[in-house]
């Protein structure tokens, strides 16, 4: 199976404390990765270094082909149109209507002087309604994203992550701050697009059974080391114990 | 909470977690050595400090008593009645509205240069954390440091009396003043919307645009209107150091010793300032909610 993203020996961390001590792993394409672990244990952090919006100190992130850590800031800007990231907290621009939202997922392909006045192609508009519909948010396509509910924002941003066309989607808790059913819903939501469009998937989840329930395979994080790492399967009482340092019910 | 409770449920907490019995200090108090010493020797510092300062500059308190008596009757014997004939002409609503117009192309050029200056001076979002924010702030703190009297003098000496010097001590005055609140309110933004727009693969520009823009456009238009307000408020006295408008007026006025049109023009100035900031308050609270 063709590799799409192999992460070697990588160190992140500030000057008096690290953060990730040395992880590897190797993501393939229709792969769905869960990254578990208690809190602080680094797997935001983890997430943040494949697409560079944290600066990792050594090690290696070969997406594409290439050194993720060795690009300029064009290449990088160029190589983050490729992935695709979903957020805990949504990270809408609140203020703007969800289609806008949505449209803000191409700006690596448009120019800055067309950004200005955004001016997206016709091709980009026609892609935006197709998913808004998807995600079933056809009804809302001229609301301001702050006017929606938890779900649909979640929502609006996994079909902003999608237009950009990604060969990997980057999922960083995605269901913390919604209510159980609706996680369900958004983690099937996920599931079901990069099934689709063939985009494999490493997703932060703090919540062992969403990540047993929807996730290929998973590793296991606890103070910056990887403890485990398997299908869900083989995720039993004691693995769990070695992750979260502690007696699970 | 007993330990035992706790680990029938099935949590057993890691050693450390739980005080075990007898680690517990026997007694509290919210006053603690140094701490609490340093504080209250800070204070009496902060109080001694004014009792120097009193007896350094030999301050004459006993003259203060008197002093609003005194004051009204020189307002009463020498400004009293105001010489409203005075204000009352066109040639001089003509300066009223000249300094309008001259703080307004302050502000519009101020503001219009503080935006790029901003995002440069603002350490969460500047392009360059190394060059760029370092001279965005000096610049910033040039203008700010200078008082826009001074900057009126300068720059009347360069170019001679009018509004060109007036304008341009008001931009710089603008400038100092906006672009601190600006930044100020870049750095208060939520960094998530950032770090969702730059995932994208979009550029510092964009960035700037689609992030940071929507988040402080409220604040912003508040900030300008304020700055308007402000500017307005100095541009009426910038004219006293020959840069045109009500200023100049006064300055006239001053030289002649003509205490009861001065005190007409300060009357007219309370009176126009006033005016100013209630627009100005009616202003952002009108356009806060058009834009929120």
């Amino acid at each position: 199976m063709q590799t799409v993203l192999e992460v070697r020996n990588l160190h992140a961390g500030y000057a008096d404390r690290e953060i990730l001590k040395g992880i590897s792993f190797t993501l393939n394409a229709d792969d769905f990765f869960a990254i578990i672990g208690p809190s602080g244990a680094g797997k935001s952090t983890l997430i943040r270094c494949v697409n560079r919006l944290v600066e990792p100190k050594s090690g290696e992130v070969i997406f594409n082909g290439r050194d993720m850590l060795k690009l300029t800031p064009a290449e990088l800007r160029g190589e983050r149109r490729n992935i695709g990231m979903i957020f805990q907290e949504f990270n809408l621009i609140e203020r703007l209507s969800v289609m806008d939202n949505v449209l803000t997922g191409r700006l690596g392909y448009t120019g800055t002087f067309r950004s200005i006045f955004r001016l997206y192609t016709k091709d980009e508009i026609k892609q935006a309604l197709v998913l808004l519909d998807r995600v079933g948010l056809g009804e809302h396509i001229d609301k301001r994203a702050d006017r929606l509910s938890g779900g649909q924002r979640q929502r609006v941003g996994i079909a902003r992550a999608l237009i950009q066309n990604p060969k990997l989607l980057l999922v960083d808790e995605p269901t913390s701050s919604l209510d159980p059913k609706i996680s369900r819903e958004v983690m099937g939501l996920i599931r079901e697009m990069a099934r689709e469009f063939h985009i494999p998937v490493l997703c932060n989840i703090h919540d062992v059974d969403l990540a047993c329930d929807f996730c290929s395979h998973v590793i296991g994080l606890q103070d910056g080391v990887k403890k485990f790492e398997g299908p869900p399967a083989k995720l039993d009482k004691q693995a769990l114990q070695e992750i979260y340092a502690m007696e699970v019910l | 909470m007993p330990a035992k409770q706790l680990s029938e449920v099935g949590i057993v907490p890691s050693a450390g977690v739980m005080p075990t019995p007898g680690s517990v200090p026997p007694t509290w108090s919210r006053f603690r050595y140094p701490q609490s010493l340093y504080k209250y020797g800070a204070l009496l510092g902060a109080f001694a400090f004014i009792a120097f300062a009193l007896d350094y500059l030999k301050i004459p308190m006993d003259r203060l008593p008197g002093m609003l008596g005194r004051m009204g009757e020189m307002l009463a014997r020498r400004y009293f009645p105001p010489n409203v004939d005075h204000i009352l002409n066109a040639e001089y609503w003509h300066t009223v509205v000249e300094t309008l117009q001259m703080s307004y192309l302050a502000t519009v050029l101020g503001i219009a240069i503080s935006i790029p200056l901003a995002w440069f001076a603002s350490f969460n979002m500047t392009p360059s954390r190394r060059y760029v924010y370092p001279i965005a702030r000096l610049i910033i703190m040039a203008c700010r440091s200078v008082h826009e009297m001074i900057w009126t003098i300068l720059l009347v000496a360069i170019l001679g009396f009018g509004m060109l010097p007036g304008a341009l001590a008001l931009t710089l005055f603008c400038i100092g003043f906006s672009g601190k609140l600006f930044s100020e309110a870049i750095e208060a933004i939520k960094p998530g919307q950032v770090e969702a727009i730059r995932a994208t693969g979009a550029n510092n520009l964009q960035a700037f645009i689609f992030a940071v823009l929507p988040q402080v456009r409220v604040a912003w238009a508040g900030i300008s209107i304020y700055t308007w307000d402000v500017v307005f408020r100095a541009a009426t006295v910038v004219g006293f150091f020959g840069a045109g408008g009500m200023g100049q007026y006064l300055r006239e006025s001053v030289q002649r010793v003509a205490s009861r049109d001065v005190a007409a023009i300060l009357l007219s100035i309370v009176v126009v300032v006033i005016i100013s900031e209630l627009m100005s308050a009616w202003l952002r609270t009108r356009v806060a909610k058009a834009i929120a």
